[in-house]
């Protein structure tokens, strides 16, 4: 077995994620991401349209799509439903003005055809605590949505 | 690697042979003459902070971190160490001077700017209240604001019902621009956010101003902006002159989206690349001067 083959069969082993990122505007998305990517995450400004950040985890290739969340780009978030693998619904649990808002657009969200959550009748969730401050519990949470997808996507091999 | 190895050659030795050289055959410093071979501006003062950079002497050195109200004793200094005449070069000291003022300059408007950008927006200050409300009033000036709380803010471009939380990573500053735009280019700033409530090409006015601030701050503090202020301000550039900078990018950015027509908001980051790399380009010209220059005719 020559290098070249073992090269190749690395890339078919190459796995590729894609996770989704929504809330509400000024829940949070952009930082925790960046925090993720250990960038700096006091010069943030609020998004517009969205960034695609990808980085490299446990051996994965993740995408991770963070997509505007004021009012007036929450029409477009369902352009971003196809083939993603796992969502990040970000709640600043500091903002309890909006609370409801925010689970209304969860609620709504989750009734969404293209997002099919409703095809996997066991499907997964977890509720963690974090900071995208300080960083505290954002390996947690992205370890357990890896974890759990990968039981899901990749049992083949 | 070879290019890299010619690098260290020649900042290490070549270039201190070569000044020696230069400086025997026509008795003048090197300084003296970017000094009096280049006229006023981006390229005089970049070889001037180069050259004052790389110098063996502390004196030189120290002068580019030199406080402003030392900086005549500091080209003083400097001429000793040269053994440069007054006599001899009368127009040395001022334009060494003026060198120096826009170069320390531009290290103290980026603490100013830090300062700002590290306010946070605090409701209970009332001066930010009281900006806030005013940038309104510049913008809408027919329409009142029914509460502080309200989802008019979403007429000017801000997310929610607050305004508040827009300002994030951008503090005070991301608010003072927009309100220096809409107060000393009062037209423009309506015709843009008139632009920016188009029903088809339209986008977040509050929103992509915040959006501009971040760009003109991250240049500036990567130094890319020096030729501009170098150019535009023979002196110290203070804040207004940052605030007139983000006034010509919030102007330019909407004309550049306009003519784009871009198919929807989302794709606003890639625009928004697009835009910084033209801005980038244009700061590679040593004659650049991004400034807001508004047309007179209005037909």
């Amino acid at each position: 077995m020559g290098l070249l083959t073992i090269l190749k069969k690395m890339k078919q082993k190459e796995r590729e994620m894609r996770l989704l990122m929504l809330g509400l505007d000024n829940a949070g998305k952009t930082t925790i991401v960046k925090k993720f990517n250990g960038e700096d995450v006091s010069t943030i400004s609020p998004t517009l349209g969205f960034n695609i950040q990808t980085l490299e985890h446990k051996g994965f290739k993740l995408n991770i799509w963070d997509v505007g969340g004021q009012k007036s780009l929450r029409s477009y978030w369902r352009n971003y439903f196809e083939s993603t693998d796992g969502l990040v619904w970000v709640v600043d649990s500091a903002d309890r003005l909006r609370l409801k808002d925010c689970a209304q657009e969860l609620s709504a969200l989750l009734l969404e055809e293209a997002l099919a959550l409703d095809e996997i009748k066991t499907h997964h969730w977890c509720i963690i605590g974090c900071s995208a401050v300080t960083g505290e519990n954002l390996l947690t949470g992205v370890d357990w949505l890896l974890d759990d997808i990968a039981a899901r996507v990749f049992t083949i091999d | 690697m070879l290019a890299y190895i010619w690098q260290y050659v020649y900042t290490s030795f070549l270039r201190y042979w070569l000044k020696w050289f230069i400086r025997q055959a026509t008795g003048r410093c090197e300084l003296q003459r970017i000094c009096s071979g280049y006229k006023p501006g981006a390229t005089r003062t970049i070889k001037a902070e180069y050259s004052l950079q790389s110098s063996k002497s502390k004196v030189l050195r120290g002068a580019l971190e030199a406080d402003q109200d030392k900086l005549d004793q500091c080209v003083g200094q400097i001429m000793k160490v040269k053994n440069i005449k007054p006599q001899k070069d009368p127009l040395f000291k001022g334009s060494l001077y003026v060198c120096l003022l826009q170069i320390t300059g531009h290290s103290s408007l980026y603490l100013s700017v830090e300062d700002l950008r590290k306010e946070v927006f605090n409701s209970d200050n009332q001066e930010h209240e009281a900006a806030l409300l005013k940038l309104w009033d510049l913008l809408m000036p027919t329409v009142k604001l029914e509460s502080r709380i309200t989802k008019q803010w979403g007429d000017i471009g801000f997310q929610g019902d607050d305004p508040k939380t827009d300002f994030r990573g951008m503090g005070m500053l991301g608010l003072i621009n927009l309100v220096f735009f809409s107060e000393n280019y009062t037209e423009e700033a309506r015709q843009v956010l008139s632009h920016a409530n188009h029903p088809k090409l339209g986008y977040s006015y509050a929103i992509v101003g915040i959006n501009l601030t971040e760009m003109a701050y991250s240049l500036l503090r990567s130094g890319t902006l020096k030729p501009h202020f170098y150019n535009t301000v023979q002196g110290k550039p203070e804040l207004q002159h940052f605030h007139q900078l983000y006034s010509y990018l919030a102007y330019e950015f909407d004309k550049f989206w306009m003519a784009e027509e871009p198919e929807s908001i989302m794709q606003f980051n890639q625009y928004r690349e697009k835009f910084h790399n033209r801005i980038k380009a244009h700061l590679q010209d040593p004659d650049v001067s991004l400034t807001l220059t508004v047309r007179c005719d209005k037909n």
